[in-house]
Order: structure tokens, then sequence, then C-alpha cells
């Protein structure tokens, strides 16, 4: 009923054909020789070669920004430190973790070519989950000629996952966003999310044309999602990229699903649609479908990951650290019949005010959860619910 | 053209680039700046400055596009 993902890996489904989690139905783990039997070696590339195979796939980062990883391989100059962030600090995410613990040489694999095509001085895999951590050390013990990539564990929180956030946290400094913009990837330090790296490695072996067998033209290949919340079968999950949610939540066993919320915490909650393709120009940023029902009260369940994300705040900028909260309580009065302007208002006030897209984000969930749930407003005022909140969307402690 | 910009990380609220240039940053209810016009034209420019340079915090920044 209620999905807690402190357990990654404890379910892993494809829908179409596996090929970031191949093999992952016979082995818990694939060490180095069941990850080359299920893919093959990894064949080498060089800068060019590796630019030409990103434009032609159209790789965009799978951490929820989805900026085109070819545009960021051009921006790095030789000798660059690669970094893999596997923070994964979405409370409703767990592909990351998964991906991490049991399939570790195709990240790796996707980190080493990237590595070799920039000439990188330094490869950190960021990890912040203990068992993920060792899982990739491990396997980095397996392969001799990779020795050199260096496992660090990070601090948790949801700020701190944020690219120049741990870029900073790395570098022996706090693990919160600069207040000048900085350009990590002209400054020699290319990021991107786990994912991204394991695609790369897939689509090195599959080649242009066969990884684009699936998915739409403008976003082929496949994608991960971490399915949570009112679903008998949660877990993490590879679909082609544009599967209609309705097949992935019949997949799931989702029964009268009331709201989605769509990408993780920073994204939106949308009308459980079942004609609306999953890719990343929908929303699906970190791949995370955190379903709610008609058995738990979901306004209540907004109220409460608002909370949450107030209190994920780095509490360095005035307008993140004294609106979210306000934003907080304004949610939170609306169980109480309170007025919806309020929330509205406040959101508004700290949409883009911050170091970091935090209040950005929080905003873009409360507006379109107000938005979206209405009628329970309504309902509010004129009473409640009558339904408990069961906590269908998952926060951490 | 410059752009108004600020230093969330170091911005106190002493709202003091608020009350040099009124028609360019308001305050919110707990005193921080809500920039109300970012594109400097050359001719404010001066003005803009100084209240660049009194920032307490050192958060406010004039940035050339």
């Amino acid at each position: 009923m209620t999905a807690t993902l402190r357990d990654p890996g404890t379910s892993t489904r494809t829908i179409g054909a596996p090929r970031l989690l191949a093999g992952l139905d016979r082995y818990a783990t694939l060490d180095y020789a069941a990850h080359t039997a299920t893919h093959g070696l990894l064949p080498s590339t060089d800068r060019p070669r590796l630019i030409a195979l990103l434009d032609a796939i159209a790789l965009t980062g799978r951490g929820g920004a989805g900026f085109p990883f070819a545009a960021k391989l051009r921006a790095t100059p030789d000798g660059a430190t690669v970094i893999v962030n596997g923070s994964e600090s979405e409370p409703a995410s767990c592909k990351d973790r998964t991906l991490l613990t049991r399939a570790p040489h195709l990240v790796l694999d996707g980190a080493v070519a990237v590595a070799s095509a920039v000439r990188a001085r330094h490869v950190t895999v960021a990890v912040h989950d203990a068992t993920a951590a060792a899982a990739v050390q491990r396997a980095i013990a397996e392969r001799a000629e990779i020795g050199y990539v260096r496992v660090e564990r990070t601090p948790g929180g949801f700020v701190a996952g944020e690219a120049r956030a741990l870029h900073r946290g790395l570098h022996g400094g706090p693990a919160r966003p600069p207040g000048r913009r900085a350009h990590l990837t002209r400054q020699g330090t290319l990021l991107s999310n786990v994912e991204t790296f394991a695609q790369l490695a897939v689509a090195l072996r599959l080649g242009p044309h066969r990884f684009r067998d699936t998915g739409p033209h403008a976003e082929p290949g496949t994608a991960l999602l971490t399915l949570s919340g009112a679903v008998a079968r949660p877990g993490v999950v590879e679909v082609p990229i544009g599967t209609p949610l309705g097949i992935v939540l019949d997949a799931a066993g989702a029964v009268g699903p009331r709201a989605v919320v769509l990408g993780g915490y920073h994204g939106a909650w949308r009308l459980p649609r079942p004609d609306l393709p999953l890719a990343p120009s929908t929303g699906l940023g970190a791949g995370v479908v955190a379903v709610v029902d008609e058995r738990t009260c979901a306004l209540g369940e907004l109220a409460r990951v608002t909370a949450w994300l107030a209190a994920q705040s780095a509490g360095q900028c005035g307008p993140c650290r004294f609106g979210l909260p306000a934003l907080a309580r304004d949610v939170a009065s609306l169980l109480h019949g309170g007025d919806p302007a309020l929330a509205v208002h406040h959101a508004r006030v700290v949409d883009g005010r911050g170091a970091c897209h935090h209040p950005d984000g929080a905003a873009r969930f409360v507006t379109s959860g107000l938005g979206l749930l209405d009628d329970e407003i309504q309902r509010h005022r004129l009473g409640g619910c009558g339904r408990p909140v069961l906590g269908q969307l998952a926060v951490s402690a | 053209m410059s752009t108004l910009e600020i230093d969330w990380t170091r911005c106190d609220g002493h709202g003091l680039c608020a009350s040099l240039l009124p028609g360019r940053i308001a305050r919110d209810e707990w005193g921080f700046p809500v920039l109300t016009s970012t594109p400097v034209p050359d001719a404010e420019v001066v003005d803009v400055r100084r209240a660049v340079a009194l920032c307490p915090a050192l958060a406010l920044r004039l940035e050339r596009r």
C-alpha cells in the first residue's frame, strides 16, 4: 500500500526489452563476468566519436534537469574531472541506487568512456547510500585497469545533491550551492547523473541505430522510473521513453489512482491520464512516478511533502529559509479550511529567489498540487474529507 | 546593458538597496529584496553602482552582459 524505498533492488521490471536492467532478472548483482556476459565488452571511444554518438541519440541528463549530454561534453576541457552524481536525494527515487548496487559496472563503463574522451585526470563516483558505495567499490576492485576511480560518500539532504553543492562538498567546502553562478563544465568538471552514464554505456555497445530502435524519434531510448505510493508493485521499471502512463500504472497495479507526482518533489502533480507519455519533454525529470489514490487525504499528502521541502532548505538564502516554512504553513492551513490564496502568494514570492532551484521547484510542486486538488480544498473548507493521511508520498527522516 | 543580481547566500535583508533604488527594488515581508526590474540602462549605472558599493553584505552585483 505505502511504498517505502529504503531497500533498493527489491523489485526491478521492464516494459519492452531491458537495456540498463538486462541480466537483473537472473543476478542480484552483475559482477564483472556477468556484466560482460550480459552486455559485452566496452568499445573504446574518443571525443569526436562520443560527441557524434550523443548527438545521434539525443541523450539528456537523467537527474532531473535534462541537459543535453553532447553539449556538456563539448564544453568540457581536456583534463577535466568526471563526477558521477549518485546522491539521489529524492525520497521517491531509488533508480540510481539500484543501478549502483546491482549493475555498477554499467555505470563505471559510462564514466570511464567519458573519462577517456576528455582525458580526465580524476573520476569520482559520489554516493550517499552505504550499500551502493560498497557495491561500486567492489566493482572497481574487480577491474585493475580502472583502479583510479574513486568512490566518495556524500552527506544526505535534498539540496546537497544539487550539482554545484555536490561539487563544493567534494572539494572540502560546505555541501551547499554557491551564491554566484558557477559553470562547472567550463571550469573542468563534467558532472552527470548515474543513469546518464549507464545509458551512455549501453549506447556505446548498441550504436546509434540500434539505440534509436525504441522510444520516440526526438527522444529515443529507455528511461528508468521509480514507482511508489498507491501501487501494488512498487520498484524500478525500465520503459521505452514515451510509454503511456496508463500502461505503467496498470503494470504497477495501481487501482483508482487520483493523482501522480511526476518527476520528483521538484516536479508536478498531474492527473493520471492514461495516455500521458512518460518522457523528458513531458516532465519525467528524475523518473519519479508516485501515485496517490482515493484512500488517502491528498491535501494532507501535499502538506506533508511541502513541510519536508521546507525542512530541506539549506537555510542560506532568506526567501527560501523564511518563505518555504511560510508556504508549508499555508498548505497545512488548507486542511482546516484555510484560504489557498496565501499559498499561491508565497509560492510566487519564493520562485526564482535563491542560489539554487530549490525554492522554484518547491513552488512548482505546491502550485501544481493546488491546481489539481481544488475540490479537496473546497471539501476541507466545508469540514474535511474524512480520510486519513496515509503517507503515500514517501519523505525521508 | 547590465543586469542587477543578488547573491542570495550573502543577502541578510538589510534593505539599504531598496531605499537607494526604490524604483527597482522592493522588499518582501521578511525584508529581502524583490527585484522589480533587472536590466540597467547605461544612464542609470552610476546610481546602481552606488547601491552595489553600499550593500553591507556585498550581496548586490551589477553584471555586464
